[in-house]
């Protein structure tokens, strides 16, 4: 189990926040549309942090004027994947960004076993660290 | 011909080069009629100049002290092409609100434009030997500011430009959309390795981003910095598993010598830290061979502007903050701090929009107001990530948002470890006050009049942030800038 | 005495004024000329989405009403227009959030092999979320002959989004009447999730002329008497011959007499003759008589 405050992995932008609402997520996305901004969904059982790539669930959804159809895909790929972490990005491609812009969780699985620091003594006191995914039963 | 003729540029060469001394203006420092070329530097002073020197004559002689000129007249000057040698003054303004009628002395805006082969490529120690070297002390002037300074693009290509950038930090980091949150461990001096990583782990555990060391931490007898290094990286570890979030701590590399410098970050990268940290005090010459070494580490570069403040804060002397923000992106740091409108140190909000829109726009319009003289255009250089630090709270987490934007490092130090509940609830009640913050501001609401109420429902669930609002909601640091815009925009007809 | 309070009343023209809706009704009567069932079905829509809004204002009502629609008629009778005119009116009753239109046919929605077709109908879904999604020719996603037909599986997802998606999107379905009538045959599900059939009529011959005339106009041209007298000659013609397109066929016929103009008046400055700004702007009879509608009997030219 997390042993953090929060009890849970706190990623994104919004992990601190009680989980977001149908209505929250589509002024969010509406928010990221008004930038100009595409909006994709991705999700993975493998939340370390440094694990950059999660799976796409389509890819991003460019010149899209309203949030309802990303809401639509959010929620196929909850139903997909309920046990999943599932996160919500905008891209923008502007020149001088071109990367993304806003990342936040959308979806988590019923326990969240998080992870532990795996030690390697080296030279002196110096340590090597992992940190390593725990699954459920750990 | 040896005696100095009274006025106009002598252009009659026997005459010109006749030993002797002239007055500035007739050496050729003064043309009103000069064009910039796109390749020139330009520099814009602000002059006090002595009793009965003229504007004209005293921003001649900056231009002169500043690039090629001697106090005499030189014939050796004739065995070069001089004439691109020499700095240009180009226009003087009065400042406003200044001399007759005023408290204070007639002061004058001077621009003084510098051909490009005055300059070594990539040098920031050779700009500023030239631009901020004797001339300061030159009897000519009573006091002399440097207010800002036009970089052209092809002076800006020699550089690397920051290490990092905001774009490739926040891709490291894993973190989009919002402030990253720091905090500076204190009590500054006196704890030990052992007891400085606690305040690290509680603090990235409940919420921060970074921890940060503090300007004068380097490697004293209470703790050396290898100790300091190995746990602080020990905390960052332990945050990171405990959080699933990618954490950090500035380790501050500052020391004696290059080579010490070098030993230290090379520990840092060895142990597996994301950042390190670096003092504007170690010199310009130092930080640029840092920035060259975190870019090929894999570093992001901190940079605490620790002594910028002996000559950046008084208004008729020294040199303008954002001159400092301009050379630090050109010598390539990643953070820097500049200021947080609504802390406890200096800071005018349109001053302080104009340093940190010199540190991440990709192009600056010319724009008196924020204290910006020139159009510039930043060549693809990175983006500097700004860090607001010091006298900041939760309580006031709208206002930082609202003036500073979502691109910087908000540091709450005191408002972090000095929580009633402890440092873990500190840092979690920044964290809720931030994502409840830019929650509302991407919902479209007024959350800059709103973020009392914005604040106040979140801490209805949330009683770390309700203890911060109740402990600090009041504090305020109301005093006077001293560095303000001379510039008011004035209301347009229609408004 | 009655001490009950007096029922709540509201105001329908207020709505009516503050959503602007009529200008929209007024727009579309300045801008089509004829249809007159076609806008008057469309004033009663428009009445009956106040009324809705009205009823939910007062708690009376609690479902969005289905708003798909499909529009019949022959090419040519304005069914795009009349499409965007209802989109705009749609946003501002607030029935659709953002207004605009995403106009597309079968090979839109339609993949070449297996699993190609749901993404593509998605894709399209999820553009026109949040404002109408016009289909032309509808009834070509059902191809019966072809039991592998992709179509159907874009059928399917549609009428999901239809249904589960009322407050996202309006569907509006356009074709040639008898060919929508099979299609709606065949695929009852679709027939009963449109709420609004449209039936577009062909121009009579005067409105065809009036349609010119405003085309005309548009473009700063203008047609002497005899051209006017000859244009007519040429509407009673064409309406005959296949492939006529209402206003689309009258848009072609003009694009043809432009050309024809301009080569008669080069032709004219060749042999020396001066050319002033009415000459620039008059299309005669020649110019119109010219056409293959007068000489063949069969107008190829404006396919």
């Amino acid at each position: 189990m997390m042993t953090n405050p929060q009890q849970r992995i706190t990623q994104g932008q919004f992990s601190f926040l009680p989980p977001l609402t149908d209505a929250q997520i589509t002024a969010q996305i509406e928010f990221a549309l008004r930038q100009g901004w595409a909006v994709s969904v991705e999700y993975t059982d493998d939340p370390h942090p440094r694990n950059t790539y999660w799976e796409m669930y389509g890819n991003p959804m460019f010149d899209l004027k309203d949030p309802a159809g990303i809401l639509m895909e959010i929620n196929a790929c909850r139903r997909t994947f309920p046990q999943h972490y599932i996160r919500v990005m905008a891209f923008d491609s502007s020149r001088g960004w071109e990367t993304p812009r806003m990342s936040y969780l959308v979806n988590r699985p019923d326990k969240e076993p998080g992870f532990r620091t795996v030690r390697m003594e080296t030279e002196g006191r110096s340590i090597r660290y992992t940190t390593e995914r725990l699954r459920s039963g750990d | 011909m040896t005696k100095p003729v009274d006025s106009g540029v002598i252009t009659d060469a026997k005459q010109r080069y006749a030993a002797g001394v002239l007055k500035y203006k007739q050496m050729g420092y003064w043309q009103p009629d000069y064009v910039p070329k796109d390749t020139d530097v330009i520099a814009l002073f602000r002059i006090t100049p002595q009793e009965g020197v003229d504007a004209d004559e005293a921003a001649a002689a900056v231009a002169g002290e500043s690039s090629t000129a001697t106090w005499t007249v030189v014939w050796t000057d004739r065995l070069t092409d001089c004439e691109l040698y020499r700095a240009k003054a180009y226009r003087v303004d009065q400042v406003p609100n200044t001399g007759a009628g005023t408290s204070t002395p007639a002061q004058y805006f001077a621009w003084i434009a510098y051909d490009l082969d005055l300059f070594e490529e990539g040098s920031i120690a050779n700009l500023t030997a030239s631009i901020i070297g004797n001339v300061f002390g030159f009897k000519a002037v009573k006091a002399l500011r440097l207010e800002d300074m036009r970089i052209p693009v092809a002076y800006l290509k020699t550089f690397q430009g920051p290490a990092t950038g905001i774009v490739v930090e926040r891709e490291r980091l894993d973190k989009f959309g919002r402030p990253l949150l720091g905090a500076t461990t204190k009590p500054k001096l006196g704890l030990s390795g052992r007891n400085y990583g606690r305040v690290v782990y509680e603090a990235l555990k409940g919420g921060l981003d970074f921890v940060k060391d503090d300007e004068n931490i380097n490697s004293q007898p209470f703790m050396g910095w290898r100790d300091r290094f190995l746990y602080c990286v020990e905390a960052v570890n332990k945050a990171a598993a405990a959080t699933g979030e990618v954490k950090g701590h500035y380790l501050n590399v500052t020391s004696g010598t290059m080579e010490d410098m070098y030993e230290r970050a090379e520990f840092a990268r060895s142990l597996g830290s994301c950042i390190i940290m670096i003092d504007l005090v170690i010199g310009y010459t130092a930080i640029q061979s840092m920035a060259k070494w975190a870019r090929k580490n894999d570093m992001i570069l901190h940079l605490h502007r620790a002594g910028n403040s002996t000559y950046s804060r008084q208004k008729n002397h020294g040199m303008n903050f954002r001159v400092i923000c301009k050379w630090m992106r050109m010598a390539g740091v990643d953070h820097i701090h500049a200021g947080t409108v609504v802390g406890k140190l200096e800071g005018d909000p349109l001053m302080i929009k104009g340093f940190y829109d010199t540190l991440r726009e990709t192009h600056t319009d010319m724009s008196l107001e924020h204290g910006l003289f020139f159009d510039q255009d930043w060549a693809s250089l990175r983006r500097v990530m700004p860090v607001a630090s010091g006298g900041i709270h939760a309580g006031q987490m709208h206002q930082l948002i609202h003036y500073l934007g979502e691109d910087v490092v908000l540091q709450f130090g005191g408002g972090t470890i000095g929580h009633p509940q402890g440092i873990q609830a500190g840092a979690t009640a920044n964290r809720v006050a931030l994502e409840a913050m830019i929650m509302a501001r991407n919902e479209g609401r007024d959350y800059l009049n709103e973020g009392p109420q914005i604040l106040q429902e979140a801490a209805r669930w949330c009683s770390p942030l309700k203890a911060a609002i109740d402990t600090w909601g009041d504090i305020s640091f109301n005093y006077e800038s001293t560095d303000t815009a001379d510039f008011v925009p004035t209301a347009t007809a229609s408004a | 005495m009655d001490t009950t309070p007096p029922p709540p009343t509201i105001d329908l023209a207020a709505i009516l004024r503050d959503t602007q809706v009529q200008e929209v009704l007024d727009g579309l009567d300045r801008e089509l000329v004829g249809l007159a069932p076609v806008k008057r079905r469309i004033r009663e829509i428009a009445a009956f989405l106040v009324v809705t809004r009205a009823r939910q204002s007062l708690g009376i009502e609690a479902q969005a009403p289905s708003l798909h629609m499909s529009f019949t008629g022959n090419p040519g009778t304005g069914k795009t227009t009349v499409a965007m005119r209802m989109a705009e009116m749609l946003h501002r009753l607030g029935y659709v959030r953002k207004g605009h239109v995403v106009s597309v046919t079968r090979d839109d929605l339609v993949g070449q092999y297996i699993g190609h077709t749901a993404p593509k109908t998605k894709e399209v879904l999820k553009k026109a979320m949040g404002g109408v999604l016009f289909i032309d020719e509808a009834y070509y996603l059902y191809r019966p002959e072809n039991e592998r037909d992709y179509g159907q599986e874009a059928i399917e997802i549609l009428l999901q989004v239809m249904e589960n998606h009322r407050d996202d999107l309006v569907v509006i379905l356009a074709g040639y009447r008898d060919r929508m009538a099979t299609f709606f045959q065949s695929n009852p599900g679709m027939s009963s999730r449109i709420a609004h059939h449209i039936e577009f009529p062909d121009y009579t011959p005067d409105e065809l002329l009036a349609i010119t005339r405003s085309m005309v106009a548009h473009q700063n041209y203008h047609l002497d008497d005899e051209a006017m007298a000859t244009m007519r000659e040429y509407i009673a013609h064409r309406i005959t011959q296949p492939h006529f397109a209402n206003a689309r066929s009258m848009r072609n016929a003009l694009d043809r007499a432009r050309l024809r103009q301009a080569n008669r008046l080069f032709e004219a400055a060749m042999i020396g003759a001066t050319t002033d700004a009415e000459a620039l702007k008059t299309i005669t009879a020649a110019d119109i008589r010219a056409s293959r509608v007068f000489t063949q009997g069969n107008a190829t030219e404006d396919q």
